[in-house]
């Protein structure tokens, strides 16, 4: 087992420097570049435009600029924004908890709902339940989930007013204490429901195919024959059997969590990770660009790092290398 | 009185706009210590037979009727709860694919004491493992697979495991569903001479299904052979075999190369199966038959006794009629 999470330690972080060069390479060999983004398009003036060229150290090889930029990172630095005029790693760090507050809660939220009904579905196999849920899981699966953010602020928010249209505090209130909370839950609920909605068709599919494809295994039909009544085969055996397939999915969302859910993030204007990164783009945000992407690329390894401990302590035979 | 007494037995699998008849019209009588083969090719309905002995069909798309009378006990129509203290204790079974009979996330032992405490809910772990030791002992097997996992135990292995669960209780009649089908022809071989003594050693009689007719005629005393749900052919395995009387029993015979004797070519049977959810008014091999007349297509050939046990249902037989 050591041996197991050792190697995929090791391949994880080869993984993370690979994404790192090729975030760095990718960024500066798109068009664009923040000099003249900066220093205006009105009236360029070449002074200026040198000074801003040996103040971010762009005149440097591009090599030269890599190594500085590795040696930063491996000091916690990820450099300034000059866009936000302050530090990445504070910029990164605001935006995190918005964003893992609403991803994280949706995921469980998601998690907890689809399993409970693809569970449901495949003990009640072709009943109208089943049938109801299977066929609308597809639509919710197919739907572009920025028309569905739309679609709720339409409904809930400018038709019935049950919830507000954008934001994650009201600004003019200024909360403290557990009314803060309150008011940050009062916005959280919109997105979640959206990206809930948008998330349970998998969960419901998965689980719903794998208890079918368990219950229908040769030794389910041996505990049958042995006696044994069917809660305790679901519990004992089925369940253990059809989890898998969940734990994997599910692990590999948890690292989406950090990088959150851009087009939602932006229908309902909530201050994440993912419209900072869309900002980055368009303004040619290299530092923050390249920012996010570490940490993308260190949430995804150590997601996937997770769901392979986790799938090898459920199934022994994965264990076996 | 019989151990089993299968009568007039039809199982119906209701699909969508028709019915498919898998067992028409099964009778079968197997006394106690008996060993009886089934044999027939796939989707004669031997399986189906013994999902219905064991009370294991999907009630939801099939329907059983007639009456199958174990240690004077009628299967069908038993409550579920009656059912269960059956289960195992008398009548146990080993099923097809031994690799996939125990599930791949627990021990072997775990789930071996999970079936044991079925019907011992007191059992502490170490009587289960004490169990678990001893079944091991009987079918050759080391008691270290007690902590392994079905993976680490190689086909022969994981067929022998299946075979001592189904020992656990010294029930009264085992039914092997193609038990051995999955494994290479030496360890079948091993597994089959085991089983026969086996039997004799635990006095329980067994229904060994099977498309491999060499496999009933290594473990069984009686022959059931079973064309398109039903019986075409029964009686003792030495005569059944050795002389057969149903022409299908004859093509299913010539389908299989023989050790000695002349060099023959393999033949197989024409034809396939007939479409199950139709009725058939006649003999249901008539439109395989080589031999068939006009009659086999229109009237069903009731069982001509040869013998004591020797039944054949076939009009080209000469015998004694009977019902």
């Amino acid at each position: 087992m050591t041996k197991y999470v050792m190697k995929r330690l090791i391949i994880g972080l080869i993984a993370v420097v690979l994404s790192v060069a090729i975030n760095f390479v990718l960024i500066r060999v798109a068009p664009g570049d923040p000099i003249t983004i900066m220093a205006g398009m009105d009236n360029p003036n070449q002074e200026m435009i040198d000074h801003l060229i040996s103040k971010y150290g762009l005149d440097k090889p591009i090599l030269t600029q890599f190594g500085i930029y590795l040696s930063n990172i491996a000091r916690g630095d990820f450099g300034y924004s000059y866009r936000n005029n302050q530090p990445v790693m504070g910029l990164i760090g605001q935006r995190l908890f918005p964003t893992f507050l609403m991803t994280f809660s949706a995921a469980i939220l998601a998690l907890v709902i689809g399993s409970a009904l693809g569970l449901a579905a495949a003990r009640t196999r072709d009943s109208r339940m089943d049938r109801f849920f299977s066929s609308i899981s597809y639509i919710f699966d197919a739907m572009p989930g920025f028309w569905l953010a739309l679609m709720l602020i339409l409904l809930f928010a400018s038709r019935l007013k049950w919830f507000p249209t954008m934001g994650m505090i009201n600004m003019r209130a200024g909360y403290t204490g557990w009314a803060h909370v309150l008011d940050v839950l009062y916005h959280l609920a919109l997105p979640v429901i959206c990206l809930v909605l948008l998330n349970v068709p998998r969960y419901f599919r998965i689980t719903r195919a794998a208890v079918l494809q368990v219950m229908s295994e040769d030794y389910i039909t041996l505990f049958r024959a042995s006696g044994m009544n069917e809660k305790q085969i679901f519990r004992k055996f089925v369940l253990k059997n059809a989890l898998l397939p969940t734990v994997t999915i599910f692990g590999l969302s948890l690292a989406g969590c950090f990088m959150g859910a851009s087009l939602i993030e932006i229908v309902f204007a909530w201050p994440g990770m993912g419209r900072l990164l869309l900002d980055a783009i368009t303004k040619r945000d290299y530092s923050v660009l390249s920012g996010v992407y570490f940490i993308f690329s260190m949430m995804l390894v150590s997601a996937t790092i997770l769901v392979d401990v986790v799938c090898a302590a459920l199934d022994p035979r994965i264990r076996l290398e | 009185m019989a151990l089993l007494d299968i009568r007039n037995v039809n199982i119906v699998y209701k699909m969508e706009g028709h019915d498919i008849l898998a067992c028409d019209d099964v009778n079968i009588t197997m006394e106690t210590q008996d060993s009886l083969g089934i044999v027939g090719e796939s989707g004669s309905g031997k399986s189906t037979l013994a999902m219905g002995i064991l009370g294991l069909l999907p009630t939801n798309i099939t329907s059983i009727a007639g009456e199958i009378i174990f240690k004077g006990t009628n299967l069908i129509g038993l409550s579920r709860e009656d059912y269960a203290k059956l289960r195992w204790k008398e009548l146990s079974a080993v099923f097809q694919k031994s690799m996939n009979s125990l599930s791949p996330v627990h021990k072997v032992g775990k789930q071996m004491a999970a079936i044991y405490r079925v019907h011992m809910p007191s059992a502490s772990d170490s009587e289960c493992r004490k169990m678990g030791y001893n079944l091991f002992e009987k079918v050759g097997l080391s008691s270290r697979v007690y902590d392994a996992y079905p993976h680490e135990l190689s086909g022969g292995m994981a067929q022998r495991v299946a075979i001592a669960l189904s020992l656990m209780f010294h029930p009264a009649l085992v039914i092997l569903d193609e038990a051995t089908t999955a494994l290479d022809v030496i360890t079948e071989g091993q597994i089959l001479r085991e089983l026969v003594t086996l039997q004799e050693k635990e006095k329980m009689a067994s229904i060994v299904i099977t498309h491999n007719v060499s496999v009933v005629a290594t473990t069984c005393k009686k022959v059931v052979v079973m064309y398109a749900g039903r019986i075409v052919e029964s009686g003792w395995t030495d005569q059944v075999l050795v002389t057969p009387k149903h022409p299908y029993t004859q093509g299913l015979l010539k389908s299989f190369p023989a050790f000695h004797g002349e060099r023959q070519s393999l033949r197989g049977i024409p034809g396939s199966l007939p479409d199950l959810s139709m009725r058939i008014p006649g003999c249901v091999f008539a439109p395989r038959c080589p031999h068939a007349v006009d009659r086999c297509h229109k009237e069903r050939p009731s069982d001509i006794l040869l013998g004591e046990h020797w039944r054949v249902a076939c009009f080209l037989v000469e015998g004694d009629e009977k019902q």
